[in-house]
């Protein structure tokens, strides 16, 4: 406004001289905040013509030539300029802008319309007493664009409103109300975007020496943006205060208002030349997670898991940023909760802090109510975890599972562009296995699973457990080594393991499966077992009777079933009259293997000799009656195997051998 | 002088065994490459006719 | 000469006899190793897991393919290069496609390297499936060549 006033000052001048055809060259003007180089007037005749051109005209770093104004009606009578209908050209800014004004040069008052096709119109009134007023109807914003160095941005949208400016005794002040309608922005990889964009705009300024003063508040009513990785609708509204000064945009105190937060505060310094965000601070005081985190946390933390990420609970955070790094976050839970894969993995409610400096120790402190992985509940526990840059130190935690726990000692965990790196080392403090069979679905069995996994390693996708697992169980023990865990959270997760079991009790063993009864004792080998989604998938079985003296015998209904896994083509019973007329025959071994691979299990039995007819023998008769039972069927399918194991163990009806 | 064919022997077979473990970390590009191909074919659903492309490199080349 | 040829030859046969259990050690790692430049293992349940899940996700990725928003990049991943076309309330979600089907990808080279005794491999197999990804896309499809995305 001030430069439009300026311009029409200089007009006024020109028609003072009041000659016919009069050229003047007024060359360079200099102001605070413009400059004018090649200012030339031309006048024709009172009432004639009269054209007003400038070379240069800049604001800052931008420019414009080839500024002019073209009156076909030009009067100048006392003291009052007038032109209707004239043409303002401002290449890039204005084209083909209709201007109609008339200005009092004695008390420097006056009024300017600027009409542009499309109904785009500026009016702006200047009052004696220095006021002026511009207000704007339909005024499209691709002209900021323009005008603020943000072209990249595509703007649209047109605006609405006021600008008041009122000189003061020591500077001045501004007031802008308006609204912006049908906004938008989009960048050229589409990543930052808007569209359908409704802004209700209040903004006032106080110029005093050195700077402005301002605040402010803008409500978003309308529309939708994505800015990457976040979508987000209308409805925050925003209230801020600060300054401006030297191009340089200062926040100093904002507050956010945005649905699922008590409130959002923040300040920040902004450069303006070029557009650079230089820090920023704030502070998010009690977000409901449920709202927060899948519209915000998750798609800007873990967009992999969007989909399948719950949240719940409260938290209050701040962070600072510098020169667009993080440097401090803190966060503080209130009966959070997290869950993953519909509750595969979930821990909550937790509460407590966690702060983080980039360049600092600290320690968070974490009491988290229980957790669930999978079919296991996992109970109360405080986690004391030291943050430093990208690692994490937890010297020990301990999360109760059923009667027992397991803990975590010495865990360095550190983090890089690939994934999670670390190592510590793990104990399972003693689990019954009474309880764990029945929280994970097993038969009723007696026993205690405990672990000492002194070489815990994390790698991307891996994690290794060096040590042994051991449960014991069935009067004997099960014991698993080199245990291996890869894509943990993935639809890929599997883990791998070397089991041995020794001198496992087979009248417990087959009591608890509903196996029939055998008495006696087995060792069983499963190398190289790979379990996905707990399912075996590969492994190279084993079992074989104990060493040493026990009782050995084997009841009529356990080999009906042992006969009923072979499947059809696998049933023998060499001495097949005489199973009906006895209860439980003597045996002398046990054997059997399977060696997995691909969904077939090839199998084999004692290896010492070879049954009539390529058979083998799984289990060999001794005593009185004595019973061999042969398998024939080498290649079985393994499901149908498990198909015909849970059926065995389902039914309790007897299988009728022919 | 039955010093200096030992240490020839043994120098050779260290050869063999230094050359062995050299080829062996080497990673089997075209085999690699067929394995690539066979899951994309999978991932992407193509059939037969769609696979225009000319594998350059000739099978077992090492990289 | 001949007694020069014998003694060598007395002392072969004693080298040889003290390092023919080494022999044989080499020959068979020949034979594994003539076995892993002939095939490279990728039938495994893990594998199998991850092929499905990219195969579910292609019907959803494939359209952002086609219309560019989504292309394949030179280091084996997927990225977003210009969801412009994309709906804005859409937008989020193709960026989460992206993430999950890199996450899948990582695993995927990282089981491919696992299953065949290799993990060091895992950069070799990014580098082929980068290559194989591209040269197998779709004409019309958005590639990045020596670091600029261009239509295919």
């Amino acid at each position: 406004m001030a430069r439009l006033a300026f311009l029409l000052l200089i007009l006024a001048w020109s028609g003072f001289a009041g000659a016919r055809a009069l050229q003047l060259d007024l060359g360079r003007l200099t102001h605070p905040v413009f400059v004018i180089d090649g200012l030339r007037v031309r006048l024709g005749d009172e009432g004639e013509a009269a054209e007003l051109a400038i070379e240069r005209f800049a604001i800052g770093k931008r420019d414009w030539q080839n500024v002019t104004i073209r009156c076909p009606a030009f009067r100048f009578e006392r003291a009052v300029v007038r032109c209707r209908r004239g043409m303002l050209t401002v290449p890039g800014l204005f084209e083909r802008a209709t201007i109609d004004l008339h200005f009092d040069t004695r008390n420097k008052s006056g009024e300017l319309n600027l009409r542009m096709p499309g109904r785009e119109a500026i009016n702006i009134v200047m009052r004696p007493d220095g006021r002026i007023v511009a207000s704007l109807a339909g005024f499209a914003v691709a002209r900021l664009g323009e005008l603020l160095d943000l072209a990249s941005w595509n703007a649209a949208g047109r605006l609405v409103g006021r600008i008041e400016y009122s000189p003061t005794r020591d500077g001045a002040r501004i007031r802008v109300s308006g609204k912006l309608e049908g906004g938008g922005f989009t960048q050229a990889d589409g990543l930052r975007a808007a569209e359908g964009l409704g802004l209700d705009i209040d903004l006032g300024a106080r110029r005093g020496p050195t700077g402005w003063d301002w605040q402010g508040r803008v409500a978003w009513n309308a529309g939708e943006a994505y800015l990457h990785p976040l979508y987000l609708v209308a409805g925050p509204a925003v209230e801020a205060a600060g300054r401006l000064e030297a191009e340089v945009l200062t926040v100093a105190r904002a507050r956010l208002e945005l649905e699922g937060v008590r409130t959002i505060a923040a300040n920040a310094e902004i450069g303006l030349q070029p557009l650079v965000v230089r820090s920023l601070a704030f502070s998010v005081a009690d977000a409901d997670l449920a709202v927060v985190g899948p519209r915000y946390l998750a798609p800007a933390f873990a967009p992999a898991v969007t989909d399948q990420l719950r949240f719940s609970g409260h938290v209050s955070a701040a962070a600072t940023l510098e020169e667009g790094v993080p440097t401090a976050v803190d966060l503080a839970f209130d009966e959070a909760g997290f869950s993953l894969s519909n509750k595969e993995l979930s821990f909550g409610p937790l509460t407590g802090v966690m702060p983080w400096r980039a360049k600092a120790r600290t320690e968070a402190r974490l009491a988290v109510g229980g957790g669930r992985w999978q079919k296991l509940a996992l109970g109360a526990f405080e986690l004391v975890a030291r943050l430093d840059g990208q690692g994490v130190d937890v010297d020990h935690v301990a999360i109760p599972v059923l009667d027992g726990a397991l803990v975590l000692e010495r865990l360095a965990l550190a983090r890089d562009a690939a994934g999670w790196h670390g190592s510590g080392a793990a104990v399972v403090e003693p689990i019954s296995m009474a309880l764990l069979a029945e929280a994970v679905g097993l038969p009723a069995m007696s026993g205690v699973l405990t672990a000492s996994l002194p070489g815990l390693r994390v790698a991307p996708g891996e994690v290794s457990l060096d040590g042994a697992l051991v449960i014991s169980v069935f009067d004997g023990y099960l014991q698993a080594t080199r245990l291996q865990l890869f894509e943990p959270f993935g639809v890929a997760s599997h883990l791998y393991a070397d089991v041995q079991a020794r001198h496992l009790d087979l009248a417990q063993l087959t009591e608890a499966f509903s196996f029939g009864s055998v008495s006696g004792f087995v060792d069983a080998d499963v190398l190289g077992l790979e379990l996905a989604r707990w399912r075996p998938v590969r492994f190279d079985a084993r079992v074989i009777s104990s060493p040493g003296n026990y009782p050995r015998r084997i009841s009529q209904r356990a080999v009906q079933n042992i006969s009923a896994l072979g499947g059809p083509g696998a049933v023998a019973a060499l001495q097949r009259g005489l199973l009906g007329l006895f209860e439980t025959f003597g045996y002398r071994e046990i054997g059997i293997s399977c060696v997995l691979r691909d969904g077939v299990c090839r199998m084999d039995g004692l290896d010492d000799r070879i049954a009539p007819g390529d058979g083998y023998y799984i289990v060999r008769g001794g005593g009185i009656p004595a019973l061999n039972v042969i398998g024939y069927n080498r290649r079985v399918d393994w499901n149908e195997l498990i198909d015909r194991l849970q059926r065995v163990i389902a039914s309790n009806a007897p299988l009728v051998i022919q | 002088m039955s010093a200096f064919p030992r240490v020839a022997v043994l120098g050779a077979v260290m050869a063999t065994a230094s050359a062995c473990v050299t080829i062996n970390i080497y990673f089997p590009a075209a085999a690699a490459e067929k394995a690539a191909d066979r899951i994309i074919e999978d991932v992407w659903q193509l059939g037969e006719g769609e696979t225009p492309t000319i594998r350059p490199q000739p099978d077992g080349e090492a990289k | 000469m001949n007694a020069m040829t014998n003694a060598m030859t007395n002392a072969m046969t004693n080298a040889m006899t003290k390092f023919r259990g080494w022999i044989a050690v080499l020959l068979l790692g020949f034979a594994g190793l003539v076995l892993a430049q002939g095939n490279i293992e990728i039938d495994t349940p893990a594998i199998a897991a991850l092929k499905q899940s990219m195969q579910q996700r292609h019907a959803k990725l494939a359209p952002l393919y086609a219309s560019g928003a989504v292309g394949l990049a030179a280091d084996g991943n997927v990225a977003l290069r210009d969801a412009s076309g994309v709906p804005l309330a859409q937008r989020g979600q193709a960026n989460a496609l992206v993430a999950a089907e890199n996450a899948d990808r990582a695993a995927l080279y990282r089981e491919i390297a696992r299953a065949n005794g290799h993990p060091e491999w895992e950069a070799d197999v990014r580098a082929t499936f980068a290559r194989r990804w591209i040269d197998r896309a779709q004409p019309g499809w958005w590639i990045q060549r020596d670091g600029n995305w261009v239509r295919k």
